[in-house]
């Protein structure tokens, strides 16, 4: 278990957070491809699945259902941090992860590994033949991965040396024309400049719902998309790919969509991935400790599809994940 | 033809919606056909040993014995035709039936004669049937293999052995069967051909050698002549059958016309050479039910029907005769044949055989001797009839190398697609070097086709007794760990069942436990090879098959039975089960007392002893978080190559009485659920009783990595030693690799993990909600087909402990 470890690289080296480093992925881009999800996200959507990927900091989770009782983490804990399995006082928790490191049954994890471009790249080396035997590759997903993207211009770099195809996921709220957090601007112009697919998710048009839904404005969302979409006319790179979250009675308003329509139409990429809401991340909630999501109604077929017909009618091609037709873009 | 010519043609399964509304009536008619056992060969068996020329063949050579047994089986059955039907030509006097072998191991279903109806696969017999079956068994208690060979006060406790079932489960004792025959001699010489080689072997009382003719030698060639005879006469009574159908009042004119079109066929085949396309697949099916008939009816195949059929397709298609889709509706009705016959296992064997199958093998693709591919349009049309079928039956190969044209790979996906477990993979680069391992030349090791489920041979050359038994293999850690004795009760109070091997309080390092782990797998083989070699010797004198040894080559050269040793290429073949299992054990003792010396070896043994009670701990750590096989790491993969390699060559070393090499295979049918119910607690945190690890698979749920991974790892092993091949299942979500995204991928994956080194691969797509639902309520879905070892069964079939194992299997 070489990856859990974390990795002491010297501060000279480039390291970022990730959480997860997923083989056989095939609903992130063409073909088959190894998905690495980065730490942190700055949106906080309501109906969000993926509660593990919104802060910057490793974290420690306790998953119930896998606990036998045997208080190996509260015993070995340094700090006498844990009460209970499960019940930790953040204030005298140093992260040490003793207990991650204890648990017999794997009920308590860790979210969040320090990471070198090398340490990614050597677990990566041995899927390359599947990428490359299904026109498949690698993608940045989490979390936000424009947070790393210096990391990430080193990264894809190496990887598109070997002749591996990159795509990365975002939530498009990064800034091209101040500093980044992580590193100067350069660094995520060069990446959007090399990388070859970008999967754009978009989600409330209206700026007001998006703070109310998402925690921030959504203009510079839209510039951004609109960037980018320039540049792939002009430049041909990088693909450009768009996905709309269908979350009923949030982004499936007729509003949301007509508007969302005639935005994709005006910066002329007129297909759209449709992905249905579900609610398969309820209980990473709970092994975080985190204030459970919503309680919306579970998204029905005739819901997404009175969506889908909707943006087909105002000359969106939709589609399903993992079945979009990549030769369009 | 070109490629994208025949790509175009046979790729999108939509272009080939037509339906045949005659193919769905045989299919429907089919699925809704109880199951039963035919007693007419057991009946006509017992006729023949009270007429006068069985009375005085009991004292002629057994060869002749037995072919005068078989003959009045072959011409006194009763012919019977089905509606519709293209091909005929019925394996059983029932619709679907098992018939009975009372030379094999038949008579077990006799542990389930009061419940038959009741059982999960439910067999209908009438009461009169019922005390017919009775007496039948009764009667011929005597005539198994395996009484003769082991009905003996030296070798009763080996009788036993086969209740118990712990070591090794010996299959040989029901029959040998498993064979591809020369099906491209029959189709194209005709056994016209092998008769008058016969004849003139005793015309001239010279033998191939030029010698003088052996009594042994006289008898085979007359055993020949017999043998060709009454299957001859099946034809034709086959072929009277038919004109009279078609003579008889309100058949149409369409039928008339088919019925007397199958009926010329079977007046000329399979003695001559075919003259079509159909009366090819005739030919094949004709012999095939010969064999059924001669030995028993588990994995008789028919090899490389693409290849053998074409130039009579080409043919066929040239002079108009023929079209693609009137090729595919008479393969439909081909492999809907294929349905008509069952196992006979009762509930206790089941556990270790589930899915009812026979696995009768049809192999496409591949290269030529020279190693050029051979894919053509037939192996395509064979997938498409597939699809109108989507049975239990046959059991389809595809054969992938470097040349496999992508059309072919994507069409065979998208069968895989289908649902059905069907067709399984096999890499030629990994096929032919194990093959080439035991002595094969490359160009016949490049002619291989699969034996039944996984097994390999170079069709129409091979005897190999590719599934004679199978090996507990993680029981020999158990048994090295304690003695030769098993955990489960105290020391005192038990026999011991393996060897006598160090004390471990006297193990001072890990090849300590090692050489006692090959001490053990050696002890077990050497005690069921001495077996399998009584059974070999009663084989020869009891129940030669002269069926198998005129499609065999190197028989009529030898003037011997295949029985005796005579065909071009021997072998036979031990199946390992929990391979994983026994590599993960010797990984964690390795670590946890030699390495880490967190215990030492006493305290482990005594751990496994007690199951981990009180190390629940201990136990959780080891299945969760210990390194597995089946996650591309290089330290546990390497420990299940030292356990395949332990096995391998021990199993090597072995010779059969008809000088052929023992080979290993990597499969384990359903047996590692049944040996796992008799193997205590292993050191990777297996629980006594549980289900061991299934043929080349990772242990259950211990592939965290995905799909990929485990690929990795099994394509990393060695696997020139493998000369039965292996079996790796790997099983998906329907959603996960739909359409033509996953195809693609699914294609991707088997690609690179040929490209590595993988032999075998086979996948399930399914729905895990439709398999608990199955589960449920079985009547609700019926034909539901998944793929169990190296075998597809229809899940209703399974035994209850099989269909959870199905269940539970990791979902990619």
């Amino acid at each position: 278990m070489k990856f859990m470890k974390l990795d002491n690289q010297q501060n000279t080296d480039l390291t970022s957070l990730v959480f997860s480093v997923q083989h056989f992925c095939m609903h992130d881009g063409p073909g088959i491809r190894t998905t690495i999800f980065f730490k942190g996200c700055p949106l906080r959507c309501t109906w969000c699945q993926n509660p593990e990927s919104w802060s910057r900091k490793p974290q420690i989770a306790f998953k119930q259902h896998l606990c036998i009782g045997c208080r190996t983490c509260v015993d070995k804990c340094p700090e006498q941090a844990l009460s209970d399995p499960g019940y930790r006082n953040a204030d005298k928790c140093v992260l040490c992860f003793t207990c991650v490191g204890e648990c017999p049954s794997t009920a308590v994890v860790r979210f969040g590994d320090l990471r070198s471009v090398g340490s990614v790249i050597d677990e990566l080396e041995p899927e390359f033949p599947f990428y490359l035997n299904s026109n498949g590759g690698v993608t940045f997903s989490g979390g936000e991965p424009t947070l790393y993207s210096e990391f990430l211009v080193n990264l894809t770099e190496d990887l598109q040396n070997k002749g591996i195809h990159i795509s990365m996921e975002t939530c498009g709220y990064f800034s091209l024309n101040e500093k980044a957090i992580d590193n100067s601007k350069t660094s995520l112009k060069k990446l959007l400049s090399i990388i070859n697919l970008v999967i754009f998710d978009l989600k409330l048009f209206d700026n007001e719902e998006h703070k109310q839904y998402c925690g921030t404005d959504n203009r510079q969302i839209k510039e951004n998309f609109t960037t980018l979409a320039k540049q792939k006319s002009f430049q041909n790179k990088p693909g450009l790919w768009p996905r709309l979250p269908v979350i009923p009675g949030i982004t499936d308003s007729r509003d949301n969509l007509i508007n969302w329509s005639d935005f994709l139409l005006e910066n002329q990429i007129p297909f759209l991935t449709l992905v249905p809401y579900h609610k398969m991340g309820e209980s990473k909630r709970s092994w975080l400790n985190t204030e459970p999501g919503p309680d919306l109604t579970p998204l029905s077929d005739e819901m997404l599809k009175a969506a889908q017909d909707l943006l087909e009618s105002r000359g969106i091609t939709c589609y399903a994940p993992g079945e979009e037709d990549w030769s369009l873009i | 033809m070109q490629n994208t010519a025949i790509a175009e043609k046979i790729l999108p399964v939509d272009s080939y919606c037509q339906s045949f509304p005659r193919i769905q009536k045989i299919r429907t008619e089919l699925l809704l056909t109880s199951n039963s056992i035919c007693l007419e060969r057991p009946c006509l068996l017992k006729e023949f040993s009270k007429s006068k020329e069985g009375r005085t063949s009991k004292n002629q050579h057994p060869f002749i014995r037995r072919a005068k047994a078989l003959a009045y089986i072959f011409s006194n059955r009763l012919p019977r035709i089905y509606q519709d039907e293209l091909i005929i030509g019925n394996m059983t006097s029932k619709r679907i039936a098992a018939n009975y072998y009372p030379e094999g191991g038949s008579i077990n279903i006799l542990e389930d004669l009061f419940k038959l109806e009741k059982r999960q696969t439910p067999l209908k017999l009438s009461s009169k049937e019922k005390r017919k079956l009775l007496s039948i068994a009764m009667g011929s208690v005597f005539d198994s293999i395996g009484a003769k060979a082991l009905l003996r006060p030296d070798r009763i406790s080996h009788f036993l052995n086969f209740f118990r079932a712990k070591r090794y489960f010996v299959t040989e004792e029901a029959g040998i069967g498993h064979q591809v025959g020369g099906y491209y001699n029959v189709v194209h010489h005709g056994l016209i051909k092998v008769e008058k080689e016969a004849v003139s072997y005793l015309e001239s009382g010279k033998s191939f050698q030029g010698q003088q003719l052996t009594d042994d030698q006289i008898a085979f060639y007359q055993s020949v002549k017999i043998i060709i005879k009454s299957i001859c006469n099946m034809a034709l009574n086959l072929a009277e059958k038919a004109e009279k159908m078609a003579n008889s009042a309100g058949i149409s004119a369409k039928r008339n016309a088919e019925l007397l079109e199958a009926a010329a066929a079977c007046r000329h085949v399979p003695y001559h050479p075919a003259r079509s396309f159909k009366e090819g697949l005739q030919a094949c099916w004709l012999v095939h039910i010969a064999m059924n008939l001669e030995d028993f009816e588990q994995g008789l195949s028919f090899g490389r029907l693409d290849q053998i059929l074409y130039s009579l397709y080409c043919q066929d298609i040239e002079q108009m005769k023929l079209t693609p889709d009137s090729a595919i509706e008479i393969l439909a009705s081909f492999q809907l044949k294929t349905c008509e016959t069952i196992p006979l296992y009762s509930d206790r064997i089941d556990r270790f055989f589930s899915g009812n199958g026979v696995a009768q093998g049809i192999t496409l693709g591949g290269t030529d001797e020279k190693g050029n591919d051979v894919t053509n349009e037939l192996s395509g049309l064979f997938l498409n009839a597939f699809d109108h079928v989507r049975t239990r039956e046959p059991a389809l190969h595809v054969r992938v190398h470097e040349a496999t044209p992508d059309w072919f790979l994507q069409k065979a996906v998208e069968t895989v697609q289908l649902g059905c477990g069907k067709p399984s993979f096999f890499g030629d680069n990994s096929i032919v070097r194990a093959l080439e391992g035991v002595g094969m030349t490359k160009a016949h090791a490049r002619d291989y086709a699969i034996i039944g489920c996984v097994e390999m041979a170079s069709q129409g050359r091979t005897y190999n007794s590719s599934d004679a038994a199978l090996f507990n293999l993680p029981l020999c850690l158990e048994l090295a760990l304690n003695r030769g004795k098993q955990f489960s009760k105290p020391d005192w109070s038990q026999r011991r069942l393996g060897a006598k091997t160090q004390a471990i309080t006297q193990m001072t390092c890990f090849e300590d436990v090692v050489k006692a782990f090959k001490y053990q797998v050696e002890d077990s083989i050497n005690e069921m090879v001495k077996v399998i070699g009584w059974l070999e010797d009663s084989y020869r004198i009891w129940r030669p098959t002269p069926v198998n040894s005129i499609i065999t080559e190197g028989c009529m050269k030898n003037g011997l039975d295949i029985t005796w040793g005579s065909a071009l290429y021997n072998l036979t073949a031990i199946q390992v089960a929990g391979l994983a299992d026994a590599g993960d054990s010797l990984y964690a003792l390795n670590r946890l007392v030699f390495e880490e010396k967190r215990y030492s070896l006493e305290e482990l043994v005594k751990i496994l002893k007690c199951n981990f009670k009180g190390f629940e701990i201990l136990r959780e750590e080891l299945t969760h978080k210990f390194p597995r096989y089946g996650n591309g790491i290089t330290e546990a993969d390497r420990m299940t190559q030292l356990a395949a390699d332990i096995f391998s060559d021990t199993i090597r070393s072995h010779y059969n009485s008809r000088g052929g090499q023992y080979v290993p295979g990597m499969y384990s049918m359903t047996c590692h659920i049944g040996f796992g119910q008799k193997t205590g607690a292993l050191p990777n945190g297996r629980p006594a009783g549980y289900r061991l690890s299934n043929g080349l698979s990772p242990v259950d749920g211990s592939d965290r990595t995905g799909p990929t991974a485990v690929l990795r790892s099994a394509g990393s092993l060695d696997s020139s030693k493998w000369a039965n091949c292996c079996a790796l299942n790997m099983k998906f979500d329907k959603k996960s690799v739909q359409g033509k995204a996953g195809r693609m991928a699914m294609a991707g994956l088997f690609k690179t993990y040929f490209e590595q080194g993988g032999m075998q691969v086979q996948v399930n797509v399914l729905d895990t909600r439709i398999l608990q639902e199955a589960k449920k309520n079985p009547s609700a879905y019926p034909g539901l087909v998944v793929r169990v070892a190296g075998y597809c069964a229809y899940f209703n079939d399974l035994h209850p402990s099989v269909q959870d194992e199905i269940i539970e299997r990791t979902v990619h």
